[in-house]
């Protein structure tokens, strides 16, 4: 069901005033952010939250920004919304510069951490106030804000207050109250960060469905690393006002291009390893206990033969064999049992810490406290980290 | 849960204290005005204690000098009664139209600098209300402030009569009771969340729109105790309109005033003061209703 009727996604494209070819072509950036900065304060008491951002947001995606708190996501969020106006920079919605624009004049909504919903206004009036204030007949507001309540399963709630209902419905208000206007771009401030765990499990499926079912770009803001591979069709992640990587989950989790997109993104472990031999794209490394791979590098890096580098694997990248038969060898700290999977804590011959992640079945012993044994890395699994 | 029932028989001893005073300060001075209110006036100035229904029966109508059986209304009361409401509402309404921005200028403020400004706000409190009265007047009287500066800049030829019209009072009970209409609407305001207002903008609202549509519901109950603080006394105000309004134009409060003194009519002025006291709860309940009956309608 398609909740963007062509008639309103022509009364927005009017609006905006960009040619209806180059919306509908798939793959078009519905954002376009060039060398934006964002300073708050003056002189020395300045503190730069976004620096020389660029970036693009194509129509219909999944986009994430993922990073730990003050690392300017949700800066860059307010400033897609209106909220903030950058500081230097261009920022492009669906072809049209905003960048001067206020939250009212630009075809994107939010949904607020808090859901900020009205609270002297009932479900229904919270969802239609959007297409009220645009200026909609009332039949359209009445239809539209129906379709929202079936859309989000609230038709039950419809007359009550915002403090008459849990905090997951308020959510799913709080969606469907930024969804009713049809938004080119829908804002996302960590909005299942004040539910609990299941009814966080389900929302993430429930804005998975409505993206899919709306079309609408949803661009996604959280701290929550797993939120993040889960639900998005890309990611950027962020530190210090910067965009560290930008890539697909599976690139952003297999191929972190730093340290700390790989530290922040699932378990990792890091080898501080001697390089032998250069190829175009990958180096010959020494590992610890003197035995030979080859680890990935990444674009434009060549380091010297004989350097130190840091490489990193992922813990479910290696395997468990005998001392002596694998890659490397080390000795069991310690193991943490997880259910489908254990964790095997161990230390290598030269000291550095390894973790390493099996998974379980019946049959499977737990190794103990002190057994050494070899591990078998996954050939192409180990990647040189940048810097 | 049995203690504390039993112990709560005698906790009621802490409450003594405050309802003594209560009663003996507030209660029986108004039984006494009530009372005063059904007597017959003494020749110079006090009560006889004989029952007498000739002050209510003044406060509405007036006893020909010649023939007291002739009887006809008395405008020259309900003039008063009616200026009286009149310009209460019109400085509540004017305390809320400038109390407003000033307290929304003051919430909007960093926390750091809010307490100046509060402070600010209410300074005026801790001066004589006369001495304020005072300057009021030294502002608007014809040689004053306002007069000199147009005369001096040759907008005005003449000055313009400020001093002793209902405009004097208006303007003074506007300034001597902002506070009371700024200070409550400062507490809604730091109340609301101001997510909610991004919110409104967020969803096309333009700016007007956000303040009728979500501050101003929000902050409603800002409006009304701020409303019903500045309403109450000013419908007795007596300094300001006194010398404002120079005895010209007179107001409740200076009716009242005046048969106690100069008037020598005790049971009259208690009358008065007793329906005064009636409209002021009566358009409290009004009021109350009214407000009420709204919030149902929008819930």
């Amino acid at each position: 069901m398609g909740v963007i009727s062509t008639k309103a996604a022509a009364t927005i494209r009017d609006n905006t005033g960009a040619s209806v070819t180059e919306q509908e072509s798939s793959g078009a950036n519905e954002i376009e952010i060039r060398d934006l900065s964002k300073v708050f304060g003056q002189g020395t008491a300045a503190f730069r939250a976004l620096s020389d951002i660029t970036l693009d947001i194509r129509a219909g995606e999944f986009f994430t920004l993922l990073g730990p708190s003050g690392c300017g996501k949700t800066t860059l969020l307010r400033v897609i919304a209106g909220f903030e106006q950058p500081s230097a920079g261009s920022l492009r919605i669906n072809g049209k510069e905003v960048a001067g624009l206020g939250p009212n004049a630009r075809p994107v909504n939010t949904v607020f951490q808090n859901y900020a919903l009205f609270p002297h206004m009932t479900v229904a009036q919270n969802i239609g106030f959007g297409l009220k204030m645009q200026g909609r007949p009332k039949a359209e507001v009445d239809a539209t804000t129906t379709e929202m309540l079936r859309l989000v399963k609230m038709e039950a709630m419809a007359e009550r207050k915002p403090s008459e209902i849990s905090g997951g419905q308020q959510q799913r208000v709080a969606l469907a109250r930024a969804l009713a206007p049809r938004p080119r771009v829908l804002l996302l401030d960590e909005p299942l960060s004040a539910l609990d765990l299941k009814l966080r499990k389900e929302m993430q499926s429930e804005l998975k469905r409505l993206q899919t079912e709306t079309g609408i770009t949803f661009i996604f803001v959280t701290h929550d690393q797993e939120e993040a591979l889960t639900m998005s069709d890309r990611i950027a992640v962020m530190s210090a006002g910067n965009i560290l990587q930008l890539g697909t989950p599976h690139d952003i989790y297999h191929a972190p291009s730093e340290r700390f997109v790989a530290d922040f993104i699932g378990d990792t472990n890091f080898l501080d390893v001697a390089v032998s031999a250069v190829t175009d794209d990958s180096a010959e490394i020494t590992l610890p206990g003197g035995k030979t791979a080859t680890a990935r590098l990444p674009q434009g890096m060549r380091p010297v033969l004989g350097e130190t580098v840091t490489t990193v694997i992922r813990p479910e990248q290696a395997n468990m064999v005998a001392p002596g038969e694998g890659d490397l060898d080390g000795e069991v700290q310690s193991a943490v049992f997880f259910g489908t999977d254990t964790h095997v804590h161990l230390r290598l011959d030269d000291g550095q810490p390894f973790i390493l992640r099996r998974q379980n079945s019946a049959e499977t012993i737990e190794p103990e406290a002190g057994t050494r044994m070899g591990l078998l890395l996954s050939p192409g699994a180990l990647r040189v980290l940048k810097g | 849960m049995a203690e504390a029932q039993e112990s709560h028989g005698w906790k009621w001893l802490l409450c003594a204290p405050a309802l003594v005073v209560l009663v003996l300060a507030a209660s029986g001075p108004l039984l006494i005005v009530v009372a005063y209110s059904f007597l017959t006036p003494g020749n110079m100035g006090g009560v006889v204690w004989d029952f007498s229904l000739e002050g209510w029966f003044r406060v509405f109508f007036r006893r020909d000098i010649f023939d007291p059986d002739v009887v006809t209304l008395n405008d020259a009361h309900l003039a008063v009664f009616w200026r009286s409401i009149w310009l209460s509402l019109q400085t509540t309404f004017l305390c809320a139209v400038l109390g407003f921005p000033t307290a929304w200028f003051i919430a909007t403020r960093p926390p750091s600098s809010r307490t100046l400004w509060l402070f600010l706000i209410t300074i005026p409190f801790w001066t004589n209300l006369l001495i304020r009265t005072f300057a009021i007047q030294e502002v608007i009287r014809n040689n004053g402030t306002i007069n000199t500066v147009l005369q001096w800049m040759g907008v005005i030829d003449t000055p313009i009569q400020m001093m002793y019209t209902d405009f004097a009072i208006l303007l003074g009970m506007a300034y001597v009771f902002m506070p009371l209409m700024v200070l409550p609407l400062y507490a809604a305001m730091d109340k609301l969340d101001f997510r909610l207002v991004e919110a409104g903008y967020d969803l096309y609202a333009s700016r007007f729109q956000v303040l009728w549509h979500v501050i101003l519901p929000l902050v409603k109950p800002g409006f009304i105790a701020g409303s019903i603080l500045v309403f109450i006394p000013s419908i007795g105000a007596y300094v300001t309109p006194r010398v404002l309004g120079g005895g010209r134009t007179m107001m409740l409060g200076n009716l009242i005033a005046l048969q106690f003194g100069q008037g020598r009519n005790w049971p009259l002025g208690a009358a008065l003061a007793m329906l005064m006291l009636i409209i002021v709860v009566g358009a409290l309940v009004f009021y109350l209703r009214w407000v009420n009956r709204e919030e149902g309608r929008n819930a």
